[in-house]
């Protein structure tokens, strides 16, 4: 730990609550000031029969007659508290909503994440030992196509693949360990390649270096330079990498559990937008922003620990990870 | 700069030769997948002689075949023909993607890498906002925000590639700000505008343009994931994402969702691979 540490901590500390409040700013501006009123559009359609008044009512008793700011503030201040409001939908705590479904997605993007980093490893190896003719090229190549298939498409291959012709899970019980799994596998193969394409990057350059050549030719097999060598210079980055896939991991359960018709987070958004459940939206994306902020920062903090070379400078010369 | 410019020329005559003989196998491929996609969006009639919205119901779910080359939907639809008509919708959306996240991003990354100090620390939290919301969920919000149609999702794909365009933008402003030849012209009395139009836009444009290349395509995936969720155009409109969308529910007639999805995937893969080649022969 350098001396610069406990200053760059607090500067980067500091700055994560700032966005994370300026998220919440951002996510309430967008759900309530764009144009299109989504809550009197969905009170006012003649399928629900409310009357003029009770649409009034109903839009008093949410606090949503005030002005954006005042508005703003209220849930502002509840939310820094830990208070996300009442559903428009159910009348149920906001909060208790998302608590119910969590451990579901937390199990999906959990599992996803190892299998995603297992495969990035194995993609990585591959790439460092697999002989040119023997379709090392096409092992290059793997990270690339992961990211040009839509992550709907991955599940559905899978769940026809693996679902229907081998019957290996009943697509009627998502949320056996079976269905789980394959789900995890949709949602895991987009992030393993952004993973795959870094620690590529970095095992090409570890590996061209003296010490990796000196190690060959003191005999060492592909698997142990790999293993005792390479593999942890090169997965240093990887910490910062896994960070941020952190979002696609959120973000990707929407889609993940749609497919494979799971319930968790996702669902609950997917769920919220059709009804114009603001409350819930406006939540469920703020917390995924907290999520997200507070992952890469202890990331960012962490990382200097764990790498005694990397030199505390102003941000912009802060190696960043590269983003697919 | 003149010799390269003037058409017949045979110094660029030759060069094209050369750029052409340089290009690998690959980056020609998807080349020709992108020129295919765009004959497609422009004159789908050509290529196809079915009717994209109207069927014939007894040949409904027919299996791929020389009379139908990606199968039938389950209203007797040609599928090659929805494909084929649905490009356009997919490739303009896209458009409208990118062109939304150069401007809006790229200026604010000129900006906060052109004017520094506090204009970029605010712009540097904004561009934080921005990222810390995932991707798929930003996208999500605004098109809920906005209503639920094709443009829409087109605009929030565009806003939720913001952050990424004013990043890369504002490194390289930074990068070429801080170069000799800046100096020189701020030196020689080059005013601001001067500069920021004559030196440091052409320098930004490089890796500007291979980011929008790679957007392009992620653009196409992440509408393609909107419509997929219903966020877009209901059908009759054949949209890629929309067409895999209704084919989920006939998994027992998997081309359905496999010959959009191959459009799809060809089409990013192609993008990838020329925004990598981009990026390698700056």
């Amino acid at each position: 730990m350098n001396r610069a540490y406990p200053a760059y901590a607090c500067k980067r500390l500091a700055q994560a609550f700032v966005v994370i409040a300026l998220t919440y700013v951002f996510t309430f501006v967008v759900v309530s000031v764009l144009p299109g009123d989504p809550v009197t559009n969905v009170l006012r359609d003649p399928q629900n029969g409310f009357s003029e008044a009770e649409i009034q009512e109903i839009v008093a008793s949410h606090g949503l007659d005030r002005p954006i700011p005042v508005q703003l503030w209220a849930s502002l201040s509840r939310f820094v508290v830990g208070d996300l409001g009442m559903s428009m939908r159910s009348d149920r705590p906001v909060a208790t909503l998302i608590a119910e479904v969590l451990p579901s997605t937390l199990v999906l993007a959990g599992t996803a994440l190892f299998i995603a980093l297992v495969l990035a490893l194995v993609i990585a190896y591959g790439t460092q030992f697999v002989p040119r003719r023997y379709g090392q090229g096409l092992l290059r190549g793997t990270p690339s196509l992961f990211l040009s298939v839509p992550s709907f498409v991955i599940g559905l291959v899978l769940i026809h693949a693996f679902g229907f012709q081998f019957g290996l899970f009943q697509v009627i019980e998502p949320d056996s360990v079976p269905a789980t799994l394959f789900a995890a596998f949709a949602l895991g193969i987009p992030v393993s390649a952004q993973i795959a394409e870094v620690l590529i990057v970095n095992l090409d350059n570890e590996s061209r270096q003296e010490y990796a050549a000196v190690a060959r030719a003191r005999g060492l097999g592909p698997a142990r330079l790999f293993a005792r060598h390479l593999l942890k210079p090169s997965a240093l980055p990887v910490v910062t990498v896994v960070a941020l896939t952190v979002g696609e991991l959120l973000g990707g359960s929407l889609i993940t559990e749609t497919v494979f018709g799971r319930t968790g987070v996702g669902s609950l958004v997917q769920r919220s937008v059709s009804t114009q459940d603001l409350p819930v939206l406006q939540a469920v994306v703020s917390l995924a922003a907290v999520v997200f902020v507070l992952v890469n920062l202890v990331a960012d903090l962490v990382y200097p620990l764990l790498d005694p070379r990397v030199k505390l400078l102003e941000p912009e010369h802060r190696p960043r990870a590269v983003q697919a | 700069m003149s010799a390269v410019l003037s058409p017949g020329s045979g110094r660029s005559a030759a060069r094209l030769a050369a750029l052409w003989a340089s290009l690998p196998l690959t980056v020609l491929l998807s080349f020709a997948v992108l020129a295919l996609v765009v004959a497609w969006s422009l004159a789908p009639g050509v290529f196809t002689s079915h009717d994209p919205a109207s069927g014939v119901p007894a040949d409904k779910l027919l299996g791929p075949s020389a009379q139908h080359w990606f199968g039938t939907d389950h209203l007797g639809r040609d599928l090659y023909t929805r494909v084929v008509h649905g490009t356009a919708s997919s490739v303009a959306s896209a458009l409208i993607a990118v062109a939304i996240g150069v401007l809006a991003g790229g200026f604010i990354g000129l900006l906060a890498g052109f004017l520094g100090g506090r204009v970029d620390t605010v712009l540097a939290r904004l561009v934080d906002v921005l990222l810390a919301i995932p991707n798929l969920l930003l996208a999500v919000i605004v098109v809920t925000a906005l209503g639920f149609d094709t443009t829409n999702a087109a605009v929030a794909t565009g806003v939720s590639a913001v952050a990424l365009f004013a990043r890369v933008m504002r490194a390289e402003v930074i990068k070429t700000r801080q170069s000799t030849f800046i100096e020189a012209s701020f030196l020689q009395g080059g005013s601001r505008w001067h500069i920021l139009i004559r030196h440091v836009l052409p320098n930004a444009s490089r890796s500007v343009l291979s980011l929008a290349v790679l957007q392009f395509g992620l653009s196409i995936l992440v509408i393609a994931s909107l419509a997929f969720l219903g966020y877009g155009d209901p059908p009759p409109a054949s949209d890629w994402g929309l067409l895999i969308s209704i084919g989920k529910d006939y998994l027992k007639w998997p081309w359905l969702v496999y010959a959009p999805a191959f459009a799809t995937i060809a089409t990013v893969l192609s993008m990838n691979r020329i925004s990598r080649w981009l990026r390698r022969t700056n």
